[in-house]
């Protein structure tokens, strides 16, 4: 395989048949359509392609930036294709909540623009929302941009319907699946794979998935949100159905864990709301059928969403000498020494004083001659042991004297003869009238 | 389920729900005062500043919670707050009269907002903390200062146009504040200034619920807070404003239902849920829905003290740490300025109805004695249904002698309600007393448990925070609401006029 151009590579993704193990469904055959294996790494590739090929040129010869209003996947495609062709890219979005996206679209040297939060103080008469506000920017004249207009762009839908539907159609050897399974997003992906498997076979049944209004799935919209996209037309579905944050989750795991596939939680939810709509069809079945879900992107750039829903599932095993650990026993018998004494500690003895602050804090006061361990750092080298020599005395010190009494109660149990925590911390230093430098 | 009534039914905690568990005290309140009439709750807002001091102990921050006067008027809830470790946030001459008044010294006194040479004069003479819009106010108040010999006044740098790293977030311009980029002007002015102003802080107030600007415009202050240093001044205060929300609704599910009904009925797919198809912001442009939903967002999972709770504990966009823990590690206190979230469950509206008129759409129209003003929801896009407190306590249904329905004599006939013995819910359309088209209470189709009777009240729930006297005026001369403030006492329910209200019992001794 050869090619002259990354963008050759997009499209061509492979259909994988999921283990009947796996779904339980006796008499359909449910494939998943791989588009993560798009070239830089989602289905949305097809759509920014599409929207961008034919007006690259005019637009680099007339110094246009791209513009889109996106939150993830076709910001990241966009902004690798505007780079390829030496254009900038700009994405516009209030829905952009994921930050390992939001790193790597500002590593692609993309410009993001983030859109205000709702108002606590409404202005009922105030009825434009700030995205229409931002196309009526886009829109006047003299501006500069390309706007791609992914929700409302027809070849956005075009994308698919010559591409991604025609190779399912091959795939499974000229015919089309009975079941087509999309989340909603741009309805892009939906609407254009519909359009080409029914001119094919219009009794194919057409399964969209939206998002639990409460929930956030990236990537889908909810049933209201589905609303506000020019692409999005109701007859294209026989169903809507809804998928929560934590069935995406599910199915994704199931997909990551069972079937070889490094999904996202869209693909995810796409799983889960195909299986579950499949299941109750199957049973009344005697003959094989055939399903297709879309795995959209993958599952690197959520991590962070699985951690803030998931931990558990993140888990990691305890570590060694960790403050978690200790018993209220330990911390209460903890050394602790205020202001006066520390002061005069501090001059016979010359421990070391170790302020478990951030950076931040510490550069604006510190106490004379302390160092700096923010306590991240200082639970992190503990994990490995004592971090100074035992005839070294230390004083312990943050803000009000909590952490530092956990810390010396810790270096207690790991040998340490003299280490003591400054009762009341650097506050109470402050409020005795105790020196604080900023150096 | 598309049939079934689309309630959205008012959290009540348990003070508010016992209150309208006391149907006959509160008819006879209105037949003495008249309808509508405002029932305050001065101990549940002491209850609020609880919760939002426990936020701050749990985070070690030390910091002042200051109530946000405008959100209401009476006088029962500053009295009360006297009496807690609260502060209070002033916005005009009045409010600022009012708090001194009732019992708040200067000490704990906040100037915000635009100020008039009266006010202004008054909140420095008084030994207020100003809330500083910018430069120019500051020359003002040093002014002042000097041409009569006062004491220095504390100032707070009101800032705004906070930036972000990163991605670049377009923000709802703001009238106040400075902005950032023009914090050297406010230190010009401070610097020639030493003798007659204090700087002790910077803030920001942000018109937004996002939890993510405000964590900019926190670490922002942070920042700002340095250059202060820098400048030689010993700030110690960073004041994040108000704006914590309440949750309104008992039910997440009756929110996503109506607003997913309201979007269908705008895209023409359901008949209308709002009086002249009223989208409430949102329309349809060529098949595709447009604009914004201008409602408050009345259903929230995370509001008030709790949503304070989640703002300190999110880690600073660049500084990276919890915003609470870098205060805490700058040895910074925290002021907060909630007003709709310390009056949360504070006070309701009672309107009596005075006429239930069925019309031809199946929906009756319910004519109050009160007026889109007595009761804002409307106005601040708040969406709760009322509670329906029946006049006769016998079962619905049953027909009510006519003539024991109040004392006024506004007696409408008995038994017009839908469909003849309908004891079910009902859909209907809450007007207002005005002599205008416009005067509804909501645009809202309200759905109600039972059909109510004239004579009956309705009870707005959680009306304190902006929704009980913000736009009540003297239009076309209809009463204006009176206040009363209850507390209970030995299991029993006590009210005075709220102008009576003191946080003592007729003895002398502090409220039991």
């Amino acid at each position: 395989m050869r090619y002259d151009n990354i963008t050759d590579a997009i499209g061509d993704t492979p259909l994988v048949r999921i283990d009947p193990e796996v779904h339980g469904l006796r008499h359909i055959d449910l494939y998943a359509k791989l588009e993560m294996l798009n070239p830089f790494g989602s289905l949305k590739d097809r759509a920014a392609w599409s929207m961008t090929r034919r007006e690259l040129a005019g637009a680099k010869e007339r110094g246009e930036t791209i513009v889109e209003l996106s939150s993830g996947n076709t910001a990241k495609a966009l902004a690798l294709i505007a780079g390829l062709h030496g254009l900038p890219f700009k994405s516009v979005t209030n829905r952009m909540r994921i930050p390992e996206i939001k790193d790597l679209l500002l590593l692609l040297g993309a410009e993001i623009e983030e859109l205000p939060g709702r108002s606590e103080c409404l202005d009922p008469t105030d009825t434009d929302d700030p995205l229409t506000l931002f196309h009526q920017r886009l829109s006047r004249p003299g501006g500069a941009h390309l706007h791609t207009d992914q929700y409302f762009n027809a070849l956005n839908t075009e994308a698919h319907a010559t591409g991604t539907g025609p190779e399912i159609i091959a795939d499974l050897d000229g015919r089309a699946p009975d079941w087509f399974i999309a989340c909603v997003g741009t309805a892009g992906s939906s609407t254009g794979v519909a359009r080409a498997l029914r001119a094919h076979d219009p009794a194919v049944r057409v399964v969209g998935l939206v998002g639990r209004k409460a929930d956030f799935i990236p990537g889908i919209r909810t049933v209201d949100e589905v609303q506000e996209v020019g692409i999005f037309d109701p007859a294209t579905y026989d169903t809507l159905e809804a998928v929560g944050a934590d069935e995406a989750i599910d199915g994704m795991l199931t997909l990551l864990r069972r079937c070889g596939l490094l999904a996202g939680p869209t693909s995810g939810a796409a799983y889960f709301g195909g299986v579950r709509h499949l299941r109750a069809l199957d049973a009344e079945l005697t003959e094989r059928r055939t399903a297709v879900f879309i795995v959209c992107d993958r599952v690197e750039s959520y991590l962070d969403y699985v951690r803030q829903r998931r931990p558990d599932l993140l888990g990691r095993p305890p570590v060694k000498n960790s403050v978690a650990t200790l018993t209220d026993t330990e911390v209460r018998s903890a050394a602790v020494v205020d202001v006066e004494d520390a002061q005069k500690w501090i001059a016979a003895q010359r421990p070391l004083v170790i302020d478990l602050r951030g950076p931040f804090a510490y550069a604006a006061l510190h106490i004379d001659g302390s160092v700096n361990i923010v306590d991240e750092l200082f639970e992190e080298l503990l994990r490995g042991g004592l971090p100074f020599g035992k005839r070294q005395p230390v004083l312990l010190a943050c803000p009000v004297g909590e952490k530092s009494a956990r810390y010396a109660a810790l270096l207690t149990r790991m040998g340490h003869p003299d280490v003591r925590s400054l009762a009341g911390g650097i506050i109470a230093w402050r409020d005795a009238g105790a020196p604080l430098v900023r150096d | 389920m598309r049939d079934d009534p689309l309630y959205l039914e008012p959290r009540l905690d348990p003070r508010t729900a016992a209150l309208l568990d006391s149907a006959p005290l509160l008819h006879t309140l209105v037949d003495a005062l008249g309808s509508p009439l405002n029932v305050l709750l001065p101990d549940r807002t002491a209850d609020n500043v609880r919760r939002f001091r426990a936020v701050l102990d749990h985070h070690r921050l030390a910091g002042r919670i200051f109530f946000a006067h405008k959100a209401n008027r009476s006088s029962s809830l500053v009295r009360r707050l006297t009496t807690t470790d609260a502060d209070i946030d002033v916005a005009s001459l009045d409010e600022l009269r009012h708090a001194l008044g009732s019992g708040f010294t200067g000490s704990r006194i906040m100037a915000t907002g635009p100020k008039d040479p009266a006010f202004l004069w008054l909140a420095v003479r008084g030994g207020a903390c100003l809330n500083a819009d910018g430069p120019a106010e500051l020359e003002r108040a040093a002014a002042l200062v000097r041409a009569h010999g006062l004491p220095r006044v504390r100032v707070l740098l009101r800032l705004s146009g906070f930036e972000t790293s990163g991605t670049r977030r377009l923000m709802r311009e703001s009238r106040f504040g400075t902005p950032v980029k023009s914090l050297h002007r406010l230190l010009d002015v401070l610097a020639r200034h030493r003798d007659e102003l204090e700087p002790i802080g910077v803030g920001y107030h942000l018109d937004t619920t996002s939890l993510d600007e405000k964590a900019a415009a926190l670490e922002g202050c942070l920042r700002a807070m340095e250059e202060l240093r820098v400048h030689g001044f010993r700030p110690r205060v960073i004041d994040v404003g108000g704006g914590f929300g309440v949750n309104y609704l008992a039910y997440a599910a009756q929110w996503e239902r109506w607003t997913t009904e309201l979007t269908a009925a705008v895209m023409g797919s359901r008949p209308p849920l709002t009086r002249g198809g009223h989208g409430y912001g949102l329309r349809v442009e060529n098949g595709t829905l447009k604009g914004g939903l201008s409602l408050y967002p009345a259903h929230r999972p995370t509001a008030g003290a709790a949503y304070l709770d989640e703002l300190l504990s999110l880690p600073a966009p660049s500084l990276g740490r919890p915003l609470g823990t870098l205060l805490l590690e700058s040895l910074y206190d925290l002021y907060v300025e909630p007003g709709r979230a310390l009056a949360d469950q504070s006070g309701l509206t009672l309107g009596r109805v005075l006429e239930v008129r069925p019309t031809d759409s199946g929906e009756s129209t319910v004519r109050l004695a009160m007026n889109a003003g007595d009761v804002g929801l409307e106005d601040h896009g708040v969406l709760m249904d009322p509670v329906v407190l029946p006049r006769d306590p016998a079962p619905p249904g049953a027909q009510g002698p006519v003539g024991q329905v109040g004392p006024v004599g506004q007696v409408g006939p008995v038994g017009q309600v839908g469909p003849v013995g309908q004891v079910g819910p009902v859909a209907v359309h809450l007007m207002g007393n005005l002599c205008l088209e416009a005067d509804l209470i909501t645009r809202r189709t309200v759905f109600l448990p039972r059909p109510p009777r004239p004579g009956d009240l309705l009870a707005f729930a959680n009306t304190a925070g902006y929704c009980m006297d913000f736009g009540a005026t003297h239009a076309q001369q209809q009463p204006l609401a009176r206040k009363v403030a209850v507390h209970e006492e030995a299991g029993r329910w006590r009210w005075c006029l709220d102008e009576e209200y003191w946080p003592f019992d007729r003895t002398g001794e502090p409220q039991g």
